[in-house]
């Protein structure tokens, strides 16, 4: 596999996915004809015990053994597990991605995720209040709405310097393209500029993404939303220290 | 603890170079002090045009280009290259980025491209202990010089999104570790190296922590070198 078929499955997981699908042939199967809406809320639950397993397989078991682990119920994530480090260990659905992705409802999607203390305090609330309300039945608006609304009255948190995560399992489904996986932390900013990070650039091992859309142009009221940035950096082993495919 | 004794632990911790030094135990116990005093300040200095070259080589081609470019003249760090995209490639020498048996090695060279927030909030740092060096002072002088300003807020805390990129496949690490494996560094005033899980068993982030510096760094090991060639 080429480094830049690698770099299509992040690209097309979590980041800059416009520029994937407009590379795309015509005759491809479009994303958002896969997944138009939300599939029965059955498709996307998990057996508890294999999804505390998933989740705690994004990072190295010295931080996720004593990590605390939330599962998906119909009503959004509960606490399965008590950590007692701070971590918050967690399988991310399809709806975490950007709100235009094109896999934005695609069930299969198993993003497994070990948030540290700083993320797991100022990232992870946003991750609970869409995750409610989306399985509550609101459209993608209304949910923008509610989420704007909370970040004004100050319900939800801004963002922690030093927020970062963990996704280095090897049974994640990232994505419906190329190998679906690759095991990489993620760093949340709240800076706009790319470039501040040299992300994105030709050999560059950093690559980022806007935390809320691929375009700007998809939901206007995402533009007045506070800047959050999220930095992915490849790393060269899965979880269980066994190595990764060249990338 | 000091900088510099704070990278021998790094060092320890980073897999590659930790096969290294394995492989080299006699070779770094047997030199004891080999550098006990800073050689004259030719042995430091290099061809310009070299040095710049060295400095671009930290990052990919696309982020150095437009860089600002500093090499080392006698009495401290000098632009050479006017940049314009905010990050600063510097080839740093021994007493800002070697573990202490190497602290005066005239063969010690780090390329180093910081972005702009390191440049404005780390890079002082260096700059500034390469100056006192170069002045006369001695490592201890320098060390406490630079925790005083600090102290004193003349050198200022990490800004937020400070990092830097060290991926040249050239350049001289010291003689216990040739060479640093590509790597990213991420720059905080002092942090807990457990909030980023580092240095624990498998997880792929290592950290230094200065407490007299109120810094903490935390360090990435990534697959390729600068030019795109696989690293491991």
């Amino acid at each position: 596999m080429t480094r830049n078929q690698i770099h299509s499955i992040f690209l097309s997981a979590f980041v800059l996915v416009a520029a994937l699908i407009a590379t795309r042939p015509a005759a491809a199967q479009d994303p958002k004809q896969l997944y138009p809406t939300m599939a029965p809320v059955e498709q996307y639950l998990m057996d508890l015990d294999a999804e505390i397993a998933l989740a705690r397989s994004a990072a190295p078991d010295a931080i996720s053994h004593d990590a605390s682990v939330i599962v998906l119920t119909r009503h959004g994530y509960e606490t399965a597990v008590q950590g007692k480090n701070g971590w918050v260990c967690w399988v991310g659905r399809a709806w975490m991605a950007m709100f235009d992705h094109p896999e934005f409802w695609n069930p299969r999607i198993r993003a497994a995720d070990c948030l540290n203390p700083p993320a797991a305090r100022s990232v992870l609330p946003y991750a609970y209040k869409r995750t409610e309300l989306l399985l509550a039945g609101h459209s993608k608006p209304e949910v923008i709405a509610a989420i704007k609304s909370a970040i004004e009255k100050k319900e939800l948190p801004a963002l922690e310097p030093g927020s970062v995560c963990y996704m280095m399992s090897k049974g994640s489904y990232l994505t419906d393209y190329g190998g679906h996986n690759g095991p990489h932390l993620m760093l949340y900013e709240t800076t706009k500029d790319d470039a501040a990070w040299g992300a994105n650039l030709t050999n560059s091992p950093v690559l980022s993404v806007n935390y809320w859309y691929i375009s700007a142009q998809s939901y206007a009221q995402l533009k007045s939303f506070p800047p959050l940035s999220v930095f992915l950096v490849v790393v060269d082993k899965w979880s269980d220290g066994t190595p990764a495919p060249s990338m | 603890m000091t900088r510099n004794q704070i990278r021998i632990t790094l060092l320890s911790g980073f897999a590659l170079v930790a096969a290294l030094i394995a492989s080299r135990p006699v070779a770094a116990q047997d030199a004891k002090q080999p550098y006990p005093n800073m050689a004259p300040i030719d042995q430091y200095l290099m061809d310009r045009d070299a040095e710049i070259a060295l400095a671009r080589g930290a990052s990919p081609d696309s982020i150095s280009r437009d860089a600002e470019v500093l090499v080392l003249g006698r009495h401290g760090f000098e632009t050479a290259v006017k940049g314009k995209n905010g990050f600063v490639c510097i080839v740093e020498r021994s007493w800002t980025s070697a573990p202490d048996p190497d602290f005066w090695n005239p063969k010690v060279q780090t390329p180093i491209c910081y972005n702009a927030p390191a440049a404005r909030s780390f890079l002082p740092r260096n700059i500034k202990r390469t100056d006192l060096i170069l002045a006369g002072r001695t490592k201890a002088q320098t060390d406490e010089a630079i925790v005083a300003a600090i102290d004193k807020r003349e050198l200022s805390a990490m800004e937020p999104g400070a990092m830097c990129y060290m991926m040249s496949k050239q350049g001289y690490g010291g003689d216990s570790v040739e060479h640093w494996p590509s790597h990213l560094m991420f720059y905080f005033s002092q942090t807990n190296p457990a909030t980023w899980g580092a240095d624990l068993p498998g997880s792929p982030v290592f950290a230094m922590s200065d407490t007299r510096e109120h810094l903490t760094e935390f360090v990435i090991v990534v697959q390729r070198w600068s030019d795109g060639t696989e690293a491991r």
